[in-house]
């Protein structure tokens, strides 16, 4: 699997991306209903550490489907809408985090895990700068508005997230991927 | 808990249209009132008035979309109140250009350090505020109404029809279908992981901690889907997928309506663009507004 170019896409990446998608869906209503810790306006939302898993573990296109449509999806579930600037930014985030699967070898090892969550933090970095700058044009506030109030809180949330969550998931795979053989 | 969608079946105009009309709509209107920063509040009003007609057109339970509504109302009244704060920049120059009176103004100094956070409410500027709130719940409008009123079945065969991919809207519409498979097995570890003690209601411990906690609800679930997965994929290969192209169960038609309902997008979207052309659609106070506020 690994000799694969991370760019492929064919049935296993669209039932990965379908999975991961559904998954991310899921989480995100149970957000709802589930007791999170929170810290201000910062929420913690568990279903970003499943998404950058799916980035690190299956690579870019399946992070990103399970980001455009995890987040199509939730928002289809709990009922708020269609954002297409927030799913695109959540795709962003799980392509990002989807660079990293090559560099990763053992998904046991520290350094591998440390390249995943690294990786995990600069897409939400990129996926969420995109979202917040993209409402500037929607409701005409500032850059520092954007910033603190839509970007800072998400990053700073789901980067805590990643780094709690994420080698946790990458452990707990590395024992699915040796039974699976592939 | 049982996932559900939100969507039903309602006997209405909205949801007798061919989705891909509607998403077009959305898409001009979205197009209209951002890219071409028209902040003129005599061009704005027909289009938020047009977005709210349709959005009762919808006729959604308000018991169904009040969390919703209430959820993003409080979001924009923090994210408009927020920019105030911050020196309210953003959107048309004039807005910044501003001489006009002075209605309220509060200055806080910043604990420990020698700056101030100053807010000054100006007559331009509580009506700019005003003129936000009706492009965001313009698109408020347009986008809460989509998941209640689209059928979950049909988000596959829309997005193939608007130009993706085979496999991508075959992974969306496979998305959808897991959906309710796995909200199940969610609920299911869930229940078994309390029947053996797991406290997810408990407050106790760090934030670190009750992260951490998550993880016998995180692991099994994750893992159960991605074992499940492989099956998924030999019997995907098997009937060879990917090979041809795909036909879809259900068939998308376009109707008159669905023509008609596109036009009047693509109107809208050209009077904002002709009038951002021309010079209109710059940021404006009704004379009314500076007798109504007191100057």
């Amino acid at each position: 699997m690994k000799s694969k170019s991370m760019w492929s896409f064919g049935t296993r990446e669209v039932v990965y991306g379908a999975i991961g998608a559904a998954l991310y869906g899921i989480l995100s209503w149970a957000s709802n209903f589930v007791p999170l810790p929170a810290a201000g306006n910062i929420s913690f939302r568990p279903a970003i550490a499943v998404m950058v898993f799916f980035g690190s573990a299956f690579g870019p296109w399946v992070g990103l489907l399970t980001g455009l449509l995890g987040n199509t999806l939730g928002d289809a579930l709990t009922g708020w809408g269609l954002y297409w600037n927030w799913s695109v930014g959540n795709g962003l985030i799980g392509l990002v985090a989807g660079l990293a699967v090559n560099l990763i070898k053992n998904y046991r090892s520290g350094r591998d895990i440390g390249i995943g969550v690294g990786y995990g933090i600069l897409g939400n970095a990129v996926g969420l700068l995109f979202a917040s700058l993209t409402e500037i044009f929607v409701g005409g506030i500032d850059l520092n508005t954007a910033l603190v109030g839509y970007f800072t809180p998400a990053f700073l949330g789901n980067s805590v997230v990643t780094i709690i969550l994420l080698p946790i998931l990458l452990v707990a795979y590395a024992a699915v991927a040796a039974r699976r053989g592939r | 808990m049982l996932v559900t969608w939100k969507y039903r079946p309602r006997d209405t105009f909205i949801q007798s249209l061919d989705p891909r009309a509607r998403l077009t709509f959305m898409a001009c209107v979205i197009l209209a009132i951002t890219a071409t920063d028209v902040w003129d509040a005599r061009l704005l009003l027909p289009v938020f008035a047009i977005s709210m007609v349709l959005y009762f057109m919808a006729r959604i339970e308000w018991r169904d979309v009040r969390r919703a509504w209430i959820f993003i109302l409080v979001f924009i009244l923090f994210i408009i109140g927020l920019n105030a704060l911050l020196g309210g920049r953003g959107g048309p120059l004039s807005v910044l250009q501003d001489d006009s009176s002075v209605l309220y103004a509060l200055s806080i100094p910043i604990p420990l350090t020698p700056w101030r956070i100053n807010l000054t409410v100006t007559v331009v500027r509580s009506f700019f505020a005003l003129v936000q709130m009706m492009r965001m719940i313009t698109m408020a409008a347009l986008a809460i109404p989509i998941p209640y009123t689209i059928d979950p079945s049909i988000y596959g065969v829309t997005f193939r029809r608007m130009g993706a991919s085979d496999k991508l809207s075959f992974t969306m519409d496979l998305a959808f279908r897991f959906v309710p498979t796995l909200g199940r097995d969610f609920m299911i570890t869930m229940d078994a992981q309390r029947a053996r003690g797991y406290e997810l209601e408990s407050v106790r411990g760090g934030l670190i901690q009750r992260l951490r906690r998550l993880a016998p609800l995180l692991v099994p679930v994750t893992m159960q889907a991605i074992v499940n997965g492989e099956e998924v994929i030999d019997a995907m290969d098997l009937r060879a997928f990917g090979a041809r192209r795909r036909t879809w169960l259900r068939e998308l038609h376009l109707r008159q309506r669905d023509y008609w309902f596109m036009a009047l997008g693509v109107i809208i979207l050209v009077i904002m663009m002709t009038a951002r052309i021309l010079g209109y659609g710059e940021f404006w106070v009704p004379g009314f507004w500076y007798r109504l506020v007191g100057t």
